[in-house]
């Protein structure tokens, strides 16, 4: 293999402790590409937390702290607000899994948005607890299998799963809401755009910014990463649309 | 010189907090605390500094917790049944070195309980519910010019060893007005530019975590806190003697009924009776050593609190002997008053002590 250019924001002795396969490493990749692009690296600190996600300090060339379990969104406010009233402004962003962002700390999610917290948030919504191997998180799919829904996900026993990116729509302060995917070249170019459109949404003060990214977990699907990708392609996309839910810039 | 003021204890500590700095607050309603959330909102948000009304506690430390790892200086006040929902992220937070002041105006409980005067988050402050070998520092005011003292001070403690404090305030303190001098903060600032995530200008980039997947590096990491803590309580620990160098009977106590106790003290020497005062004015790090000296010589150490015997368990190990060591305390409830404590002492001395 031959590696052409890493991005600068990436860490140069560091290399991804993902499962192979994968979108967490395609994911970073394009946030880091995102930072270069828009000159952010010295302006920038990252919220990373539980999960797949935590490592995120390790990888990523810039400003980090970990969260508790959850907790990413009210940790950012606590950072942007501080430099605010230090009279800096600073961009700020956390990266999330879906059970952080969307379970554990729905509460801090959704009053970040609802507050119009200047920052970014970026979940990877992979439908499972992935580094707890697999069990039944708040996006688990009806139908789904994991170690604790053996039998699959049913309305009755589990109760239904959340849609992340349009309950964020769905609050005022949100400036943008959209979720992307990265089974394909095509996904990924617009992935990269929409992150870039969060990112701006902070630089222009718009208020909360939001993308889920809709993710493969290779391992715990324990499917293939091709064979793990066309499942988001021709099942999960139908359950959770790859789509601009909200665009204030738009209007 | 400046002039006495009549203050309320929690607005004392918000006024204090401004005074020394505190350029974040994030809060969430409970009493009795309030008071401190209410006067903060207008004077920050005049000045321009950081307020939020948080969703929940759980929120408001969490916020603290990014102020202070951008090298902020930060408050959150609380109490009691809602500082046990910030028992995480205190745990985190000793982890990550950062300095967050925790205000806790005590409550009764366990639970809900009420808003009634307790002192019983003795050992929710000194022990905590965190996971962990941590220690928060703690201290204890009696007296409303005692909340500012030890504001100015929690907050340069915290600064200082990049741990969180906490001021543990009964609910009658935070609630009851006494003339106090709002003095200058006496505190040196300290830098925090070599740790401050501020952005990676210039410098390497920085990163904030408790996770660490290296054995050797956790065992590394957590014995360099406990290096810490032990120089936490070589330096830091503090408390009052109130006529104990020839005293026979200690009596122990914390917060602002050392003060009842220390009226006790008074009678109980003008009728001859040799009593002393020994009020821990840092409960972490406790004074075992300084209690320990003075109980060598005494008879009786009675320990009095507003809970069922949560210093007591210190005070114990303070003297070393469970001998001669007894308890008066009631869980809540109007303070004990002089009078009960003189006659509660005076029982124990009169089954314990035929000759005194």
């Amino acid at each position: 293999m031959q590696i052409f250019s890493t991005p600068k924001s990436i860490k140069k002795d560091s290399s991804f402790s993902f499962c192979p396969g994968c979108d967490h490493g395609i994911a970073v990749k394009l946030v880091a590409q995102i930072i270069d692009e828009m000159n952010l690296q010295d302006k920038t600190i990252a919220i990373a937390s539980s999960g797949c996600s935590v490592t995120l300090y390790n990888f990523l060339d810039v400003d980090c702290i970990e969260s508790p379990h959850g907790r990413a969104c009210a940790v950012a406010t606590g950072v942007k607000r501080a430099h605010k009233a230090n009279g800096k402004e600073m961009f700020v962003f956390t990266y999330q899994g879906d059970g952080d962002f969307a379970s554990i700390g729905l509460s801090e999610s959704l009053h970040s948005a609802l507050r119009g917290e200047n920052i970014t948030a970026i979940c990877i919504n992979n439908t499972n607890y992935g580094m707890t191997g697999g069990q039944l998180g708040p996006t688990t799919v009806l139908g789904q299998i994991t170690t604790t829904s053996p039998m699959g996900r049913n309305i009755e026993y589990h109760g239904f799963p959340i849609k992340t990116a349009e309950h964020v729509a769905l609050c005022e302060g949100s400036a943008f809401s959209a979720r992307v995917a990265l089974y394909d070249i095509k996904n990924i170019i617009n992935a990269k755009k929409q992150i870039k459109k969060a990112f701006e949404c902070q630089l222009k003060g718009y208020g909360f910014s939001f993308v889920e990214i809709l993710s493969n977990c290779p391992t715990n699907w324990k499917l293939s990463p091709l064979d793990s990708h066309k499942k988001i392609e021709n099942e999960l996309s139908k359950i959770y649309p790859i789509k601009v839910f909200k665009d204030i810039t738009n209007d | 010189m400046k002039e006495k003021t009549l203050l309320k204890g929690n607005i004392a500590i918000a006024k204090a907090a401004l005074n020394c700095g505190c350029s974040c607050y994030f809060g969430y309603p409970i009493t009795p605390q309030t008071e401190i959330g209410e006067y903060l909102s207008f004077e920050m948000q005049k000045n321009n500094l950081a307020y939020v009304c948080a969703e929940s506690e759980i929120g408001a430390i969490n916020m603290a917790l990014g102020a202070a790892s951008v090298g902020a200086k930060v408050m959150t006040s609380s109490s009691s049944c809602a500082v046990s929902l910030m028992q995480e992220t205190l745990s985190y937070a000793c982890s990550d070195e950062l300095p967050i002041v925790l205000v806790n105006v005590m409550r009764a409980g366990p639970g809900q309980g009420y808003i009634f005067p307790s002192q019983g988050d003795y050992n929710q402050t000194t022990i905590g519910g965190g996971n962990g070998d941590y220690h928060i520092i703690s201290l204890s005011p009696s007296s409303v010019q005692e909340c500012v003292d030890m504001t100015y001070k929690a907050f340069y403690l915290a600064q200082k060893y990049k741990n969180p404090t906490i001021l543990l305030v009964d609910g009658l303190l935070g609630q009851t007005a006494e003339p106090c001098i709002l003095f200058d903060n006496p505190y040196k600032e300290i830098d925090n530019s070599s740790w401050a995530l501020t952005g990676a200008k210039n410098r390497p980039s920085r990163k904030i975590h408790s996770l660490e997947p290296s054995q050797n590096k956790l065992n590394k990491h957590i014995l360099n806190l406990k290096n810490k803590y032990d120089l936490i309580e070589k330096n830091e620990t503090d408390y009052e003697k109130y006529m104990c160098d020839d005293a026979e009977i200690i009596l122990t106590a914390f917060g602002s009924l050392a003060r009842a106790v220390k009226a006790v003290v008074n009678s109980f020497r003008e009728k001859g009776l040799k009593a002393g005062l020994f009020r821990p004015k840092t409960l972490y790090p406790f004074p075992y050593d300084a209690l320990k000296k003075i109980a060598s010589q005494a008879k009786a150490i009675i320990d009095i609190e507003m809970n069922l015997g949560q210093m007591l368990r210190d005070v114990k190990l303070g003297v070393l002997s469970d001998s001669k060591v007894y308890f008066i305390g009631k869980p809540t409830g109007n303070w004990l008053k002089k009078e009960e404590i003189i006659d509660s002492v005076e029982n124990i001395l009169k089954e314990n002590y035929a000759n005194i």
